[in-house]
C-alpha cells in the first residue's frame, strides 16, 4: 500500500470539494441547524428581557432595575423614543418613571405608572418584566414581599431543550459529512468509471477506499468540533472529547463506506439513505424525550457512538465514566473493518463486469 | 529480436451463465498493433479487461511481460496504458489537472503537461474543466492521459468510437507515433479500416471466439475474393465484367482482351476486412 497515493487521492477530493455544491451543501446544513435550533430553544440568540426606562427624576427604580441580571435595561431621556423602540419590539416593555416617582409612592399618592408592552414580546418575558417592576416598586415604598415564594421541581429536572437536541445536530453532522459527503464521493466515481481509471495505475482498492475514508474523516471532525463549539458542548476534558470523536467518527466513515459500496449509484445511495438513514439517528430521540425507555436507544449501534460525546461534551463527565460506552463503540469498529474489506473487494470485482 | 509482451492462452470468461469469452489465444510482439475486430459485445472489452488485470481470468492463462497476470500487479500496471471505450474523466477538474492527478498515482515526479496537451492538441484549453468539451477533445484528453507514463503496452478500447473525421485521425496518428515509438498496441474497433490502416495483425472475434487471426493482407489473400474486373468495349456500348481468377484459361482470356484492344479498363477485385469478417461468421461489424 502507498501513503503517497492514498494522499492524492485525498488531496483530489478536498482541492476539488469547494467546486462542489453538494460539498459546501453538507458543511452549511448542520451549522444552519445548530443556528435554527439555537434561535428556537437556545442560549445562542435567546436574549434577556429587554426594558427601555424614561426616568424623568432620579427614582432608585432605575438603579435597582439596572443591578438586575438577566434584564436588559435601556435608560432613554424621551418618551417618544420608548414608545417607538417598543412598538418596532426593539424593547419588550418600557415606562415612564415622572419627576418625584418614588417620594409620591413613599406618600402614597398612587403615582400613575402606564407599562407598555411589545405585541411582539413573549408572554414569559412579560411576566418576568411585570413581577420585577411590582417588587421595585414595593422595595421603594419600603415593604416586604407579601408571600414567600419558593420553587420546588417535581420529578427529574430536564436538561434544556437546547441541550437535548445536541446529539440529534451531532448525528446530522456526522451523517452528513461521514456517509453523505463521503459516500456520493465513493459513488460518483463508481458511476463515471473515474474508479476503473484509478484501478488501472498502480492504485488499489483499498487505498481508494482509504483515502475517501480519510476525506470523511476530517470533514467530520471539523463540523463535528465546530457544531459541539456552536452549542457550547466541549465539556471540560478536551482529550478525553477528541478520543471519543475519534472513535465516532471512525464508525460513521465505516457505515459511509458501507452505503457508498452497496450503492450502484448516486440514485441508489439516496435511496439507502432515505431508507435506512433514520435507524442512524434514531437514538436522539431518546436524548430528546428522556422519559422513553433508554434501553432501546442501545440497540442502536449508533447510540456508543454518540453517548460518550454527549456524556463528556454536554454533561462535563470524563473518560472514566464512559470508558464502556467507548468500548462498545470501538468493538462495533472493529467488526465492521472486515465487512468494509469485503464489500471494498466486492465492487473491484464488479467494475470490471 | 522482437519479444512476446502480450501472451493469452486459451483464455475464457462467464457472466453467469453466459460464456462471453472462449478459449481465446493469441500472442503479441512487442512494437505490433493487434487490432482486435468484432461486433459490440463480441467480447473484445471483456478481453482487455483480463489483460489488463481487471477481471480475473476464470480459465486459461495471460502473461504480460513473460510474467503470469496477477490482480493488482503495480508493477505490471505501471507498465501498461489503459484508453478506456467510456469518457471516465474527472469533468470539474481541468484538463491539466486530470493529467496532473492520474501522474501523481503513477508516481511520475517530472512530466511536460504543457507537451503532453499539444500532442492531442488542447494546449489552449489546457485550463478548461473538461466538462465543457466535447466528445472529441475528451477523447484526445484519454489518449493524453494514457501516455502519461510512457506505457510499454497500450490497451485502446475503441479509441475513435463516435468521433468526427478529423479527431479521428489525430488519434489514429498518435497511434502510429507510439508504434515508431517501440510501444506494443491492442486495439479493439469496430472499424475495419483503421484495423486495416494500423494494424500489423487483425483478430476477428465473434460471440467469444477468434474466428480468425492473421495480417491484414494475409486475412485478405486467404479469405478474400481472387477476381478482376474489366471493363470492355462492344461497339458502341461499355460493358463490366468480373472474372474469377480461379477459373481455368483466365489468363487468356485476358490475354486476348488486351490483344484485341477492347479492354479499357481491369482492377483487382480485393475483399476487404469487413466482407472476409461478414463471409467468416455471417455478421456485420456494427
Amino acid at each position: 500500500m502507498s501513503s503517497k497515493r492514498v494522499l492524492e487521492i485525498f488531496l483530489k477530493d478536498f482541492k476539488l470539494g469547494p467546486r462542489s455544491p453538494l460539498f459546501l451543501f453538507a458543511i452549511a446544513i448542520p451549522l444552519l441547524l445548530t443556528f435554527l435550533i439555537q434561535v428556537v430553544f437556545g442560549d445562542l440568540f435567546d436574549p434577556s428581557p429587554r426594558l427601555a426606562v424614561v426616568d424623568l427624576g432620579d427614582s432608585e427604580i432605575t438603579k435597582e432595575v439596572k443591578k438586575l441580571e438577566g434584564i436588559d435595561v435601556t435608560v432613554l431621556d424621551d418618551f417618544d423614543e420608548m414608545k417607538d423602540g417598543v412598538e418596532s419590539h426593539d424593547f419588550d416593555a418600557g415606562f415612564v418613571l415622572q419627576e418625584n416617582f418614588d417620594q409620591m409612592v413613599r406618600d402614597e399618592q398612587r403615582p400613575e405608572l402606564e407599562f407598555f408592552i411589545s405585541g411582539e414580546s413573549l408572554a414569559s418575558e412579560r411576566i418576568i418584566l411585570s413581577v420585577t417592576m411590582i417588587d421595585l416598586i414595593r422595595k421603594v415604598e419600603g415593604l416586604d414581599s407579601p408571600v414567600e415564594i419558593e420553587v420546588v421541581t417535581f420529578g427529574e429536572e430536564l436538561a434544556p431543550m437546547s441541550e437535548r437536541l445536541v446529539p440529534l445536530i451531532l448525528f446530522y453532522a456526522l451523517f452528513v459529512a461521514g456517509v453523505f459527503v463521503k459516500g456520493m464521493s465513493i459513488v460518483e466515481e463508481k458511476e463515471k468509471g473515474t474508479l476503473r481509471a484509478i484501478l488501472t495505475t498502480p492504485t488499489k482498492m483499498i487505498e481508494f477506499v482509504l483515502a475517501k475514508g480519510i476525506l470523511g474523516f476530517v470533514i467530520a471532525i471539523i463540523i463535528t468540533f465546530i457544531t459541539l463549539l456552536l452549542n457550547n458542548a466541549i465539556g471540560n476534558q478536551p482529550f478525553a472529547l477528541l478520543l471519543t470523536l475519534f472513535v465516532s467518527v471512525i464508525m460513521i466513515i465505516q457505515i459511509g463506506i458501507i452505503f457508498a459500496l452497496l450503492s450502484k449509484d448516486v440514485k441508489a445511495l439516496y435511496t439507502f439513505v432515505k431508507s435506512v438513514g433514520f435507524v442512524l439517528f434514531m437514538p436522539a430521540v431518546f436524548y430528546i424525550w428522556p422519559d422513553l425507555p433508554q434501553w432501546i436507544a442501545k440497540i442502536f449501534p449508533t447510540y456508543w457512538m454518540i453517548d460518550p460525546i454527549y456524556k463528556i461534551g454536554v454533561e462535563g463527565l470524563g473518560l472514566g465514566d464512559v470508558w464502556f460506552e467507548l468500548l462498545i463503540a470501538f468493538l462495533i469498529v472493529l467488526l465492521l473493518v472486515p465487512v468494509v474489506i469485503f464489500l471494498s473487494k466486492r465492487v473491484e470485482r464488479s467494475l470490471a463486469m | 529480436m522482437k519479444k512476446v509482451v502480450v501472451e493469452a492462452k486459451n483464455i475464457s470468461y462467464s457472466y453467469g451463465d453466459f460464456l462471453a469469452v472462449k478459449d481465446v489465444s493469441f500472442s503479441l510482439n512487442s512494437g505490433e498493433v493487434l487490432g482486435f475486430l468484432g461486433p459490440n459485445g463480441a467480447g473484445k472489452t471483456t478481453v482487455i479487461k483480463m489483460l489488463t488485470g481487471q477481471l480475473e481470468v476464470q480459465k486459461g492463462s495471460i502473461k504480460i511481460f513473460g510474467k503470469r497476470l496477477k490482480k493488482e500487479d503495480s508493477e505490471i500496471r505501471k507498465r501498461i496504458g489503459v484508453c478506456f471505450e467510456e469518457k471516465n474523466l474527472y469533468e470539474n477538474m481541468t484538463a491539466r489537472e486530470n493529467l496532473q492527478f492520474f501522474a501523481k498515482l503513477f508516481g511520475i515526479q517530472k512530466y511536460d503537461f504543457d507537451k503532453a496537451l499539444k500532442r492531442v492538441d488542447l494546449a489552449g484549453r489546457a485550463d478548461d474543466r473538461v466538462g465543457t468539451f466535447s466528445k472529441g477533445m475528451r477523447q484526445r484528453l484519454m489518449i493524453a492521459r494514457t501516455l502519461l507514463n510512457t506505457p510499454d503496452i497500450l490497451f485502446l478500447d475503441e479509441p475513435t468510437s463516435g468521433l468526427d473525421p478529423t479527431s479521428s485521425q489525430a488519434i489514429r496518428e498518435i497511434i502510429r507515433e507510439e508504434m515508431e515509438r517501440g510501444a506494443t498496441v491492442f486495439l479493439t474497433t469496430h472499424d475495419m479500416h483503421e484495423a486495416d490502416q494500423l494494424s500489423h495483425k487483425v483478430a476477428f472475434i465473434n460471440e467469444g471466439e477468434i474466428v480468425a487471426l492473421d495480417t491484414p493482407e494475409n486475412l485478405k489473400v486467404e479469405h478474400g475474393k481472387r477476381s478482376v474486373k474489366v471493363r470492355v468495349r462492344r461497339g458502341k456500348k461499355i460493358e463490366t465484367k468480373t472474372l474469377s481468377l480461379e477459373d481455368e484459361g483466365v489468363g487468356e482470356k485476358i490475354k486476348s482482351l488486351v490483344d484485341s484492344k477492347k479492354l479499357l479498363t481491369i482492377h483487382t477485385e480485393e475483399s476487404n476486412l469487413e466482407d472476409i469478417f461478414i463471409k467468416l461468421t455471417g455478421r456485420r461489424l456494427e
